[in-house]
């Protein structure tokens, strides 16, 4: 019987023994030097045997192999196929990092999961065996500062692990034809009402009240709206309320730092705690509030998502917009013939907010896992996409489909790439890999993220890589309103008019050597329960009833999120702030 | 039989509250079915309430047109038929195990398997364990850990225990093995928990995503569901991305979010299938049927 | 649990000797299936460790900061995270309380459905009503969205329409009755399927209890009250328990989607509060903590509900 009774342990031993002898990986294979070097010493990668690589993107929204023209393109010149596992899924960076292996081509990990990759011997250093110097020839040269950053923030001066995303130098804004936010109004209602000038944000909810009493129903006549606003996209705070602080030079983050509670200036050493009287989020929320007060807020934006605003938008029920990729959806071909149309509508006091190019790269890196079995490989694929060719192509397709160079040289849209640009669902022919254009479509495919920044200039051909901003499109016959708008204006793009109205602020580039401080776990934890309050009451601050319901909202929010550590986020925040990014105006 | 005839205000009752739940269950399914064959645009108004307007196909042929939906669709099959008949016999064989008395340290083994309903070790171990078996990229994933389910096996305790136990006690004295019992007394009484169970798998197995997304990176094992919830998904994690950078990522017409007619036709095409096999279980309730047979 | 007279009555020489064999026997024939439980269930469980450390996937343990029970603590650390704990908590055991009383629905559900003879419209209702399980929360909330919104939603429209209210109000940001209403959903979506168990437990009822009943004149009340119930009583009890262990477990889904700044202070469960808290995905410790908190309290209802039935009905469940 003693011996019987033993039996559980018995099994629960061979089941250990069984699974860490499973538990034992295969050793890594070294890699081989590429067979196929041509004459000059470049090496024909399209002779190489065919391999599946995998790529771990953070910000792919897709899984599975790369299909259409991209996957084309790709296996063509490298003779290499795309596995995309998908990254952004909650928990999903987690287990492929407790599992040792990131996969060949890692997309877009930044910070703390960055760092901890590299502490976890994730990732694998460039500089061995002449990585970089052999394979990444295009990097370093249109990349050295990002390269150098990263070997002195990451490596301890010596490793190179990656390289940031969206790399650009010089002076000004670095968005294309038009900035991330911007007041947008009806044009067609805003010139019947004889384009009065604004002068601060309020203006704007007089102006929307006379607009909707001209047009009180919607296309499929539904009531209109000043303001339709949607609540799931906000973090730790209603996020259509702080781009108010967008428009007056002011952001969430100092482009340095993972802040969050405080708003920072773009170009002046100046912060405001996100909460504070005088913040722009506070009077963001003022204005919707009053936008309430007045009819011009939709009832619906406490309970509606942004599919249903979108759909609210395409049927011309709201009449302000907070971004320009919000206009497109009223802004078709059917409705800008007959004049109707989103359009930018200064106000006097805006000062934008604009990320200025950055040398040292943003934050979604690129890197290659240290298990991969052709890092030359991954590094060719890479470097390619740093090069002006490879962004042409990664972006806007093989040349002579969508695109071509004209006789001077110059980039221009071909007739299929204009209804390919604007039309996802047309078809590619076959020998560009078949399909619809926006299987392959996409930023460098389905990888979901930039190399060089699309504003800065391809030295092959003196234009921006953005196709939205080659001369050619540029010239291209504007719509009506866009006419009506470019001749009001005396502009061409949004952008010109914010500069030359000098009411852009551009953020800075930062880089000390160091990486960003981490955020202590506990501040963390204070920093998303402290969010949850701001959330949760600026919404009820919105839709208070009155002046006095909404004061007594906000002074409950101000004692909630001090009592939840409020004032130790904002310390350890602007600290972290004070220490790096605004050293520069020292 | 004159009973039988006559309609009570009993059965008046009974037949006009189920006559109504079973409209609004229905209804909301209706509606969004109407929806995903009535032109898009007028149906992402909220014009389409009770009846289809211009009706179209075109959501559906989007959806069938995915890439890997075949294959998928095939892999799901696979792991609902083969997933199903593993719980459904291991549940019935272990339930009934767990009845017997005499069994070794019954008491503990039992305790030691319910309690598992409430544990949850997280993400990562799970993860790691199910690496270290090899089961990444593996069809057994999806088979192996949903062969033993606690709750299915109390639901068949339960019902085995409060069948009449003398039919498998007479059996068993005339030597038959436990085997033997179950298949020839046990099996038979407990088809109706039995059919509840293979439903109830059913539909897991055939629902289920969340492995895949995990464990599965070879598009070969790809489920039906997880295609499809990839699909819905690219407008989501948009979403996602909106809330990690406060709105200061550009998006373009493609990255817009997926139509809700969209959203819904994949729910159709996902849900059909099981209105389909769902009336063949229910010839397992009608009541009294299998006693009569084993008695018989 | 009901065999006590038989089993004693068996209990000859030859029987014993049988027996002796056939308790390792029982044992070994469920040992395969117990090796799963362990290696998919037990084994995993040592990732319950994390919740001590400042853990970060990729990082072995080693080189991990050691933080003892800081993360237990973090949720209670000061009174403004007490009070919290106590509304979220407050929701909890409401929704919950509702969930367990309207389980009795299912029941009642599955009774009066076999008490249909109409053979194709029992299958209409049997089949239509398990319908609303298979739709997403995600979808269910579009189809309330259609219903309540304030802008054209179907029932401001009606109620306007015929003069009953003057403003159109917004429902689904109503912090009345929240508790009420996401009862109301689930048991909406549930209620078909929950029944199946229910169903199959009278299906199980032998026959002869009914022609009993029925030749001692019993009306179709009585045979459901005398067979019945008590017939699908087991059944009912067992996940009556199993349902008290799983009080602290609301899951979120139907909460994440339902919620909005107006009722978040109602509707926010212990489930949708720790997601909120907006770390559990990249705080692994802190989660952990959670789980093996949630485990506990779970293990610890379940074995209360368990003496519990002991004690009124004079079995145990597990």
């Amino acid at each position: 019987m003693l011996i019987k009774k033993k039996w559980p342990t018995f099994i629960i031993l061979v089941c250990l023994v069984l699974i860490f002898v499973t538990a034992c990986s295969k050793s890594n294979q070294t890699s081989n030097n590429p067979a196929s070097i041509g004459e000059n010493g470049e090496v024909d990668w399209s002779q190489e045997p065919e391999v599946t690589l995998n790529v771990f993107s953070v910000l792919a929204n897709y899984a599975g192999p790369q299909p259409g023209w991209f996957a084309k393109l790709v296996k063509d010149k490298f003779n290499i196929n795309l596995n995309i596992i998908q990254g952004g899924v909650e928990g999903r960076v987690a287990t492929q990092m407790a599992s040792g292996d990131l996969g060949d081509l890692i997309v877009g990990m930044g910070g703390k999961d960055y760092t901890d990759a590299i502490k976890g011997g994730l990732l694998l250093d460039w500089t061995k065996d002449d990585l970089l110097e052999t394979y990444g020839k295009n990097i370093m040269n249109f990349a050295p500062e990002a390269l150098e950053a990263n070997r002195q923030q990451y490596g301890d001066g010596t490793a190179i692990y990656g390289i940031g995303h969206s790399i650009g130098s010089g002076d000004g804004p670095s968005e294309g034809a038009e900035m991330t936010f911007g007041p947008y109004l009806r044009w067609d209602l805003y010139q019947q009402l004889g384009s009065p000038t604004i002068k601060t944000l309020d203006d704007y909810l007089p102006l929307l009240k006379q607009m909707q009493e001209l047009q009180p129903k919607s296309d499929s006549g539904k009531k209109t709206y000043g303001f339709s606003l949607w609540s799931d996209w906000d973090g730790e705070f209603s996020t259509l309320a702080k781009v108010t602080a967008q428009f007056h030079g002011y952001s969430e983050s100092d482009g340095f730092n993972p802040g969050a509670l405080i708003l920072v200036k773009a170009d002046e050493p100046d912060y405001q705690p996100i909460l504070d009287d005088e913040s722009y989020y506070m009077k963001g929320l003022k204005f919707y509030f009053d936008a309430n007060q007045m009819g011009l807020l939709d009832p619906d934006s406490l309970t509606q998502t942004f599919g249903d605003v979108s759909n609210k938008f395409k049927d011309g029920q709201v009449l302000f917009a907070q971004f320009p990729w919000l206009t497109p959806a009223y802004n078709t071909p059917e409705n800008t013939a007959a004049g109707k149309g989103f359009a930018l509508v200064p106000f006097e006091e805006q000062n934008i907010y604009s990320s200025g190019f950055n040398p040292y790269g943003g934050n979604w890196l690129w890197s290659i896992g240290a298990k991969t079995k052709h890092p030359e490989r991954v590094m060719a694929l890479l470097d390619w996409m740093f090069s002006p060719d490879g962004i042409m192509e990664g972006f806007w397709g093989p040349k002579g489909l969508a695109w071509d160079l004209d006789d001077n040289g110059k980039p221009v849209l071909t007739e299929y790439g204009l209804q390919a640009m604007y039309n996802g669902d047309t078809p590619v022919p076959e020998e560009y890999g078949g399909g619809i254009w926006s299987d392959g479509a996409g930023n460098f495919g389905k990888l979901n993220n930039t190399t060089l920044a699309l504003s800065q200039i391809n030295p092959n051909t003196g234009e921006p890589y953005d196709y939205k901003l080659w001369t050619s499109e540029l010239t291209r016959d504007p719509d009506p309103v866009k006419k009506s708008w470019q001749d009001t204006m005396g502009v061409l793009t949004d952008k010109e008019l914010f500069v030359k109205n000098n009411q852009v602020a551009v953020s800075k580039s930062f880089f000390n050597g160091q990486a960003p401080v981490e955020e202590p776990s506990d501040i963390k934890l204070k920093r998303s329960q402290v969010g949850k309050v701001i959330k949760e009451y600026s919404w009820k601050m919105m839709f208070a009833k009155d002046e006095a319901e909404f004061d007594s909202l906000k002074q409950e929010m101000l004692e909630k999120a001090k009592g939840l550590g409020y004032d130790e986020v904002i310390n350890w925040q602007a600290e972290q702030t004070t220490n790096t990014v605004f050293t520069i105006y020292k | 039989m004159a009973i039988r005839s006559k309609i009570s205000f009993f059965d008046i009752i009974n037949y006009t509250v189920l006559a109504l739940f079973t409209l609004t269950c229905f209804f909301p399914f209706y509606y969004l079915f109407i929806n995903t064959i009535s032109n898009n645009d007028l149906s992402s108004r909220g014009l389409v309430m009770f009846y289809p307007i211009e009706i179209h196909l075109s959501n559906y042929a989007q959806v069938f047109q995915i890439p890997g939906f075949g294959q998928a669709a095939l892999v799901s099959l696979g792991r609902t038929v083969i997933g199903t008949l593993l719980t459904v016999a291991a549940s019935g064989f272990l339930g009934y195990l767990f009845t017997k008395q005499e069994m070794w340290g019954r008491r503990f083994w039992y305790r030691f398997l319910v309690i598992t309903m409430y544990f949850n070790a997280g993400l990562i171990p799970w993860y790691l364990i199910m690496r270290n078996l090899g089961l990444l990229n593996n069809f057994l994933a999806y088979l192996l850990p949903a062969i033993v389910s606690p709750f299915y096996i109390i639901l068949v305790k339960t019902y085995v225990e409060s069948t009449p136990i003398s039919l498998q006690e007479s059996a068993q004295i005339d030597g038959a093995g436990y085997f033997t019992v179950f298949w020839k007394i046990i099996m038979p009484l407990i088809t109706p928990i039995l059919a509840t169970i293979a439903i109830f798998s059913a539909v897991g197995q055939w629902n289920q995503f969340y492995d895949t997304l995990f464990l599965v990176t070879d598009q070969r094992l790809y489920t039906l569901q997880f295609i499809l919830w990839r699909y819905l998904n690219e407008a989501t994690s948009v979403a996602e991305i909106m809330r990690q950078t406060g709105g200061s990522t550009r998006l373009d017409l493609s990255m817009m979010p997926t139509a809700t007619s969209i959203r819904t036709t994949v729910t159709m095409i996902v849900v059909v299938p099981i209105l389909l096999v769902y009336p063949f279980f229910q010839r397992f309730f009608v009541k009294g049927i299998m006693i009569g047979a084993v008695k018989g | 649990m009901q065999v006590g007279p038989s089993q004693a009555s068996t209990s000859t020489p030859i029987r014993e000797r049988f027996q002796i064999k056939s308790k390792h026997w029982l044992f070994l024939m469920a040992c395969p299936f117990l090796v799963l439980v362990f290696i998919f269930s037990y084994l995993p469980l040592g990732g319950w460790i994390y919740a001590f450390y400042d853990y970060r996937p990729g990082i072995p343990l080693s080189k991990s900061d050691f933080v003892g029970f800081h993360w237990f603590t973090a949720m209670f650390s000061n009174e403004v995270q007490r009070s919290e704990m106590v509304r979220v908590l407050r929701n909890t055991f409401a929704i919950s309380s509702l969930g367990i009383l309207t389980s009795v629905l299912p029941v009642i559900f599955a009774i009066m459905l076999t008490e249909v003879r109409n053979a194709s419209f029992k299958k209409i209702v049997q089949t239509f009503t398990t319908l609303p399980n298979f739709i997403s929360w995600v979808l269910v909330y579009s189809f309330a969205f259609m219903l309540f919104s304030v802008d054209g939603g179907f029932l401001n429209n009606v109620l306007m329409s015929l003069g009953w209210i003057e403003e159109p109000t917004n429902i689904l940001a109503s912090n009345q009755h929240t508790w009420l209403a996401m009862t109301l959903w689930g048991v909406w979506k549930g209620l078909g399927w929950g029944a199946i168990m229910y169903i199959a437990a009278i299906t199980g009822i032998d026959q002869e209890l009914y022609e009993a009943a029925k030749v001692d004149g019993a009306s179709r009340f009585r045979q459901i009250w005398h067979v019945t119930i008590p017939g699908i009583m087991p059944t009912f009890f067992v996940l009556l328990v199993l349902s008290i262990a799983n009080f602290i477990n609301n899951g979120m889904e139907q909460y994440f989607i339902f919620a909005n700044a107006m009722n978040m202070s109602n509707i926010e469960v212990l489930d949708l509060y720790v997601y909120n808290v907006g770390i559990t995905g990249s705080n692994f410790g802190f989660a952990t903590a959670v789980s093996i908190m949630k485990s506990f309290v779970s293990l610890f209802l379940l074995f209360l509900a368990n003496g519990l039935s002991k004690a009124v009905r004079g079995e145990t469940i597990i």
